[in-house]
């Protein structure tokens, strides 16, 4: 910023020193004044870096983000942040590059007559309003829904919870999350009653062993990766991947045991009954702290309308349990899993060994998978049966794809039976939520409605007329799109999404919301670690681009609930999040102080007194634990965590004769999420520019593909053309195919299957059967 | 006879406690397993610093930078180091073809870029990197596979500092500031002196070692956590 006016005295003045340098200069040649040292001293080492969470995956490193002239021009890693001290991924360098792009959404858009007409914001969000209250008044509080994001700020998904939950009246508010996280939320909660992981990143620092459970970290999660790669350099700590598909991840471990997919069920069943067989439980620790249960099995997968499903826990003793392990025997195993006995005990010895400490990593691949809660339990089981839980280096880690899955998602609770604090079927939830949003308690409905997959269907059926998108991309991301988009362009359902860029969703959209980015507007995210980190804004956003957060309170407002949304549009974040700690209060979940998020690169919670706790159900570490033992799984009624007895289940789909490959998707390290932003980022998109499809070698060879051929990926659904990739990025099992999901010109998810496990109601985007041809 | 009867059930009573405090101890050690926890260094200090003498006394690698010879025919410029990088201080893209898609470091980028050397199938002198230690390359480098934009972006690259005489000193002929941010990019010879320097800022005394003696950053960045973990270890880096 600079003044042109310059008034009279400071010319005079200015020009008064001019002529006395010029004189000084001319009496001694040689002298330099310092006006003239600065000068010459670049002006580019001088941004201005301010600290942020990286906008992309769950890791949440720090970045500092270089400003210049109201522009980002830079990114590096915060040194001050623990969780990647200075480092990040390609991604995280090039971030603030995709908010100059061109096609960047500036103004309202609002379909007219089949065509988007730039409207002024406060007008698009009058129509949004006025069709909200009219869906209301013609087809019941239950005729509109809203599907947020794990990449919403903390005040995003708070005021869409409140909106939906406490000022309306509806629970049909569900977040793209349920597709990601929602089996790791069911695996904690089933497992030990309170959700995200016990541990933290610093596990990496302690561990001996990494068991990556189908996870693909040095893509995904390349920075932690990156510490595990420098702990194995430093001090021998062992990588051993276990997949369905050779990746880079598989290079640069110490061993790589790939296995059928379905079948980690069986495995891990097998490793706790090597556990067992050869006498590595750790008695004292599961007789004091751990209860043993069993379910309801074959419990369907979620491929019919309007499914429904409860499980019916049963408690059975450790006799019981071994008896039901004999099934899972290593020999037994081997047979249909494709992993040798062999394996199935080094992986147990390492796991059984009382003086190893292993930490267990997965995301996508054990979460998407119709027996995804299942397997999180499993994994549990075999910390639980070890004792190898709640300890420096020790531990399962549930890692999350989205920023704030655990922040906003998981925590805020932006599901259809969550709140802030417990679940809407819990009286006692509820009245506390209605106190504090105050409004009254009969207001907030006891029932559940749609998960994510069902609120597309319902929306399919006609049931819900009103439906608002916000950060996120369900026509690329959903499963089973073929159905979805039909569902999404019908005239019973008026779209509103909110977004930065142009989609594949907002191209269905009858107001399309411009919105600010990430380091646009001020917010908070939470990572894998319970981490929460703020940040302030940092440039502002491009036309009437606005914080989503604003949008919604101006809608709300626009609906007569003014007195619910008292909030200022310049300080909004920092009430709403004041406003929010309060459901999390005590030893249990705290949440630090904005002071304490503002000065340092995150704190994780339960924050008490002034620390984060960073083992929770450890005595050693975590002031919530009160009953005097070493360790106390608070979050169960009688302290101990559970240990599931989970079969093994097939898949819903298997490769058949007509269509007889597997097909796996997932990601790649270049892109994140659908692409709508790091494809707009010319450094990631010229280095990944589109989707694949990878062949084992002599898959490819007995069908005569050649790699970079078009083949044509079809299932019973739908089908999507690629070019082939043979032994490049990954190499998947033979009679497998993997298709990467970032690019909306092949859309990958028209293939896919919407079967999900009945208890978390997660798809499975990681198996289905299909056929492929060349085009 | 009583005497040494005496000492023989000494001893027997010694050799019983030793066996029931043996099995006793080996039984707690079943229970608990000992775990021990392994103290990190601590200690702050700032990271920048710490690898300024970093490729002087890395005596396997063998760097002799006195004696590096110039080559006029297979210099880099300036310009084509900063065509590579989206924004001055960005990791720089991987001009070259990769062969191997899922390889790392330690057997592949790290061959060529630990300490460089001429690669004549590029025909040209391998760049050294400044964090040989961190292997998983491709987290941060890309290739470079289409030279199309999905969509048209308008990101401005912020002009690269000036080199050259006076650019970047305070006083004539005094030694130059550092225009650049350090992070990453500690080691300072890596960049500024051997054949693979950019030739605008290879440096003509790298026998002097203490660059930060004369040279100093115009803004010091300073961090209040223990990098020792994680960020630079750099003598124990990439197994072979």
């Amino acid at each position: 910023m600079y003044d042109s006016v310059t008034n009279r005295r400071s010319f005079i003045k200015k020009m008064a020193m001019l002529s006395a340098i010029t004189a000084a200069a001319s009496m001694f040649p040689g002298i330099v004044f310092a006006s003239e040292q600065e000068k010459g001293i670049p002006e580019n080492a001088n941004l201005d870096w301010k600290k942020g969470p990286c906008r992309f995956c769950g890791v949440g490193c720090g970045i500092l983000v270089g400003t210049e002239n109201g522009k980002a021009v830079a990114v590096k890693g915060d040194p001050n942040s623990s969780v990647n001290k200075g480092l990040l991924c390609v991604k995280g360098y090039h971030q603030i590059m995709c908010i100059q792009s061109k096609d960047r959404l500036k103004t309202a858009l609002v379909k007219k007559n089949g065509k988007y007409v730039e409207t002024p914001l406060s007008e698009a969000l009058d129509l949004v309003a006025s069709k909200m209250k009219e869906s209301i008044a013609q087809n019941g509080k239950d005729s509109v829904a809203m599907y947020t994001s794990g990449q919403s700020t903390i005040p995003e998904g708070y005021i869409a919870s409140k909106l939906m939950k406490g000022a309306i009246g509806t629970n049909n508010l569900d977040c793209n999350a349920r597709l990601c996280m929602a089996s790791a939320v069911t695996g904690f909660l089933t497992s030990f009653g309170a959700d995200e992981p016990m541990g933290c990143y610093e596990d990496i620092d302690h561990a001996d062993y990494f068991v990556t459970w189908g996870n693909n970290m040095a893509e995904m999660h390349p920075v932690l990766f990156s510490r595990m790669l420098e702990q194995k350099a430093k001090r021998g700590a062992k990588i051993i991947d276990f997949a369905t598909r050779t990746t880079r991840s598989s290079t640069a471990s110490d061993k790589s045991i790939l296995f059928e997919p379905q079948t980690d069920l069986a495995v891990a069943n097998a490793i706790c009954y090597e556990i067992i067989q050869n006498g590595w439980v750790n008695k004292s620790f599961v007789e004091k702290h751990c209860s043993f249960s069993k379910g309801l099995t074959n419990i369907g997968y979620g491929l019919e309308d309007k499914f429904k499903f409860t499980d019916k826990p049963e408690k059975i003793d450790f006799e019981a349990y071994k008896v039901f392990l004999e099934d899972y025997s290593p020999e037994k195993v081997a047979k249909y899993s494709k992993v040798s006995v062999k394996d199935i005990k080094y992986l147990a010895a390492i796991y059984g060994d009382p003086n190893k400490k292993v930490v267990s990593y997965w995301c996508m691949g054990m979460n998407q998978h119709t027996r995804g809660t299942w397997i999180n339990n499993l994994v549990y089981n075999i910390h639980l049966l070890t004792g190898k839980i709640s300890q420096p280096g020790n531990g399962p880690f549930s890692l999350t794809g989205q920023p704030s899955a655990c922040g906003t998602a998981r925590e805020v609770g932006t599901f259809t039976h969550k709140l802030p604090h417990g679940v809407v079927m819990n009286e006692k939830d509820r009245e506390m939520a209605a106190k504090i949003w105050k409004v009254p308690v009969d207001r907030i409905p006891s029932k559940p409605t749609y998960h994510a997959t069902e609120m597309f269907r319902a929306v399919d059926r006609g049931d819900i007329n009103f439906i608002w998108v916000q950060a996120t991309n369900p026509l690329v991301s959903l499963p089973k799109t073929s159905r979805y988009r039909p569902a999404m362009e019908k005239k019973s359902c008026f779209v509103v999404v909110s977004d930065v860029f142009p989609t594949p969703t907002t191209d269905v959209a009858d107001v399309i919301l411009p919105a600010a980015w990430h380091i646009e507007k001020g917010g908070l995210y939470g990572n894998s670690e319970r981490r929460t980190q703020y940040w302030q804004k940092m440039v502002d956003a491009p036309g009437e681009a606005t914080a989503d957060t604003w949008m919604f309170i101006e809608v709300a407002r626009r609906m007569g609930f003014e007195d619910l949304f008292p909030y200022s549009k310049e300080n909004h974040v920092e009430e709403i999040y004041n406003e929010y700690r309060q459901f999390h209060e005590g030893a249990k979940h705290g949440m630090a102080p904005l002071e304490v998020l503002k000065k340092e690169s995150g704190a994780i919670w339960p924050y008490v007194n002034g620390k984060s706790t960073q083992w929770r159900y450890n005595a050693k570490y975590d002031p919530a634990c009160s009953n005097d033992e070493d360790f106390h799984f608070y979050g169960k009624p009688d302290g101990r965590a559970v240990i599931w007895q989970r079969p093994f289940e097939d898949a819903p789909e298997k490769p058949d004769q007509e269509y007889p490959f597997w097909l796996n998707t997932g990601r790649v390290v270049e892109h994140w999420h659908t692409g709508s932003m790091t494809r707009r980022i010319p450094v990631l998109h010229q280095a990944m520019p589109n989707a694949y499809v990878e062949f084992h070698p002599d898959d490819a060879k007995s069908l005569g593909i050649r790699n970079g051929e078009n083949i044509k990926v079809t299932s019973r659904r739908g089908s999507c053309t690629l070019p082939a990739s043979i032994n490049e990025r990954g190499l998947p099992t033979k009679g497998q195919v993997f298709v990467p999901f970032f690019d909306e010109n092949m859309l990958i998810n028209d293939v896919t299957l919407d079967s999900f496990c009945p208890i978390s109601k997660e798809p499975d985007y990681k198996k289905c059967a299909v056929k492929v041809e060349r085009a | 006879m009583k005497k040494r009867l005496g000492i023989i059930s000494f001893f027997v009573v010694i050799f019983i406690a030793f066996i029931v405090v043996w099995n006793y101890s080996y039984e707690q050690g079943l229970e608990e397993a000992y775990t021990p926890v392994i103290e990190t260094p601590t200690g702050n200090f700032i990271p920048s610093e710490s690898g300024a003498f970093r490729r002087f006394d890395d005596a396997g690698a063998g760097l002799d930078y006195l004696n590096m010879p110039v080559d006029e025919n297979h210099q880099r410029t300036l310009d084509t180091y900063y065509d590579n990088r989206a924004y001055p201080g960005a990791p720089p893209s991987i001009p070259h073809p990769v062969a191997k898609e899922r390889s790392f470091g330690g057997n592949t980028c790290i061959q060529c870029h630990q300490n460089g050397g001429f690669v004549a199938k590029f025909n040209a002198y391998a760049p050294v990197t400044p964090h040989p230690e961190m292997v998983n390359c491709r987290q941060c480098h890309v290739t470079k596979n289409t030279t199309s934009d999905f969509k048209e972006n308008g990101f401005v690259k912020p002009e690269p500092p000036k080199v050259g005489e006076g650019a970047n000193n305070a006083l004539v002929g005094s030694p130059p500031m550092i225009p650049h941010q350090l992070q990453m990019r500690e080691s300072c010879i890596s960049c500024h002196g051997g054949p693979s320097a950019p030739k605008e800022i290879r440096v003509s005394h790298p026998d002097r070692i203490n660059c930060r003696q004369c040279h100093l950053p115009k803004h010091s960045e300073q961090s209040t956590v223990d990098t020792n973990t994680f960020l630079r270890q750099f003598d124990k880096l990439n197994e072979k």
